[in-house]
């Protein structure tokens, strides 16, 4: 019993992680109808930059540096990749070129940080924390708190705010946000930023806690694709509910049957969703039957 | 204050309006009539950016808005309530009159008294005051009607275009939308109608243009074109 209590514990770090890379994808897919599949890159990135710059300065002070970086970047890639393809109405141009900038970052990254795996100084002291004989890392504590703060930011701004709201028009009809003087194409742009800067900030996030180098991205962007359909595309509350489940069964499955298929769960709950629920738990039907 | 010469507007390469030219006088109140089809949507989409006209010229205060995009053209002092309403499902009531006032509340549009207005909107529409705080998406169709026109006039539009408000209500609604228009045209707001009652926007209107495949037929002052034979025939009969 104890060892499932700490299994779940260890479970919603890593889920609150994959949570964040979903709503990433979540809001891009509101005011665009496009994902950038290199959010998985987007958090690489963001991590192996935070790397360097906690050569030179704290972790703390690393981290606006990092948001910044991560939502230039994804304006590169809204520019570069995704707005071509919304203007020439090409329907899927955009799954094409998101996929190769993803891999044109990778081997970036593995030219500037080489191919092997660097551990990331930790901000936090690395001896866990017991807790009704519970053992929790401080590093975890952090990434569950910081998961909720930018996702609950991001969630005020579109409440309270006039920008935020016109945000949420743009998701709902662009056409008519149009007319509102909102210019939707700006939203779509910023929506990317903010995407990108989510993802680089869970990069630094786990960081800590995982390895840092060029292929961290690619097994987390894809699980947490995964999540992202299981929560719904445009459900917020769906993504963490589905975070918490895929990173539970991930550790609960690494140690009562094999780490070696711990990558598995992730994967197969995509399939099943998909077979079952295309539109996801907690969202409304998006995708379009063939 | 409006005015638009030789418009010509496609679908891909289906030509749908032909040469249209017209103007909306400051203050009037102009209707575009012509059965379903016609082009009067069109015609509204390429006024207001929606959509780019192939050729043509549309002007605003006497400035060019041909060809710029809806949200600038927005914030040139154009309100468009579009078809079918097109409210923001998600935003409660006063978030989508909000929005409706985004260019004043933002850059682009003089500030002036945006609560003020919002008052004056619910003043205007008390169903709208009753259900503020509701999602949209949740409102009956006439209450959303209300809300697509409340929300375009939360821009202190110089001109407002509006596109069959009584489309699919009740008759009884549909009455409360021309008592609201005749109001808004007391206030001096100048506006240009479509509507499918053709009888009761020539009642309200000053000036008709009658739409026909795409082109202008016939135009002239509302009360002549109410007894224009042509026009009583085709568009003014029993069923309309
Ligand atoms: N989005 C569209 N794509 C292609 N054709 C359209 C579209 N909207 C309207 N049309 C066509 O353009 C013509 C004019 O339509 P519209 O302007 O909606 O007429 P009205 O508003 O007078 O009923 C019609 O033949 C219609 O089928
Ligand atoms: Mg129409």
């Amino acid at each position: 019993m104890e060892i499932l209590a700490q299994l779940i514990v260890s479970g919603i770090a890593l889920g609150m992680i994959y949570a964040l890379i979903a709503f990433g994808y979540q809001l891009t897919f509101a005011t665009s109808g496009t994902l950038n599949f290199g959010q998985g890159e987007a958090l690489m990135l963001g991590a192996l930059v935070g790397l360097t710059l906690v050569g030179h300065m704290s972790y703390w002070l690393m981290l606006p540096l990092v948001l910044v970086f991560g939502a230039l970047q994804g304006i590169f890639v809204e520019r570069v990749g995704v707005l071509p393809a919304i203007k020439t109405k090409s329907e899927f141009g955009w799954i094409m070129t998101t996929i190769s900038l993803a891999i044109i970052f990778k081997n970036v990254a593995e030219n500037v940080w080489g191919h092997d795996d660097i551990t990331f100084p930790s901000p936090l002291p690395t001896a866990p924390i017991q807790f009704l004989g519970i053992r929790v890392l401080p590093m975890e504590i952090l990434v569950v708190v910081g998961a909720l703060a930018i996702m609950l930011a991001v969630e005020m701004f579109n409440r309270k705010s006039i920008y935020g709201k016109a945000v949420v028009a743009t998701s709902n009809d662009r056409d008519a946000a149009g007319l509102m003087g909102i210019n939707t194409g700006m939203v779509i742009t910023f929506s990317y930023a903010l995407s990108s800067m989510t993802a680089a900030f869970a990069g630094v996030l786990i960081a800590p806690l995982t390895l840092t180098g060029s292929t961290m991205g690619v097994v987390l962007g894809l699980k947490a694709f995964s999540v992202a359909i299981i929560g719904g595309l445009n459900s917020g509350m769906g993504v963490i509910v589905g975070g918490l489940i895929l990173g539970i069964v991930e550790t609960t499955t690494g140690y009562y049957v094999s780490t070696g298929y711990k990558d598995v769960p992730g994967l197969v709950l995509l399939l099943l969703v998909l077979a079952i629920k295309p539109s996801g738990l907690f969202g409304k039907s998006v995708i379009k039957k063939v | 204050m409006l005015q638009i010469e030789n418009l010509n507007a496609a679908y891909g390469k289906v030509e749908v309006l032909h040469n249209i030219s017209l103007s909306v006088p400051k203050g009037k109140v102009v209707t575009l009539i012509g059965s379903n089809g016609a082009g009067k949507t069109t015609t509204m989409r390429a006024v207001s950016g929606m959509i780019q006209p192939t050729s043509g010229k549309i002007s605003l205060n006497g400035k060019a808005i041909t060809g710029l995009p809806s949200n600038k053209i927005a914030r040139s002092g154009l309100a468009h309530s579009p078809e079918g309403r097109r409210v923001f499902a998600t935003l409660s009531v006063t978030d989508n009159l909000l929005l409706g006032a985004f260019p004043r509340l933002t850059f682009g549009r003089e500030k002036g008294d945006v609560p003020g207005d919002l008052a004056r909107i619910f003043e205007l529409f008390p169903r709208l005051k009753e259900r503020a705080e509701q999602q949209a998406g949740t409102l009956s169709g006439g209450e959303q009607q209300m809300l697509a026109m409340g929300r375009a006039l939360m821009l202190n539009p110089d001109v407002l275009l509006l596109d069959e408000p009584s489309m699919g209500l009740a008759p009884l609604l549909v009455k409360e939308v021309f008592r609201i228009i005749s109001e808004l045209k007391g206030r001096g707001i100048t506006m240009l109608l479509v509507e499918q009652f053709a009888a009761a926007a020539l009642e309200v209107a000053d000036y008709g243009y009658v739409l026909e495949n795409g082109r202008i037929s016939v135009h002239g002052p509302a009360g002549q074109l109410k007894n224009d034979p042509a026009v009583k025939a085709a568009y003014l009969g029993a069923a309309h």
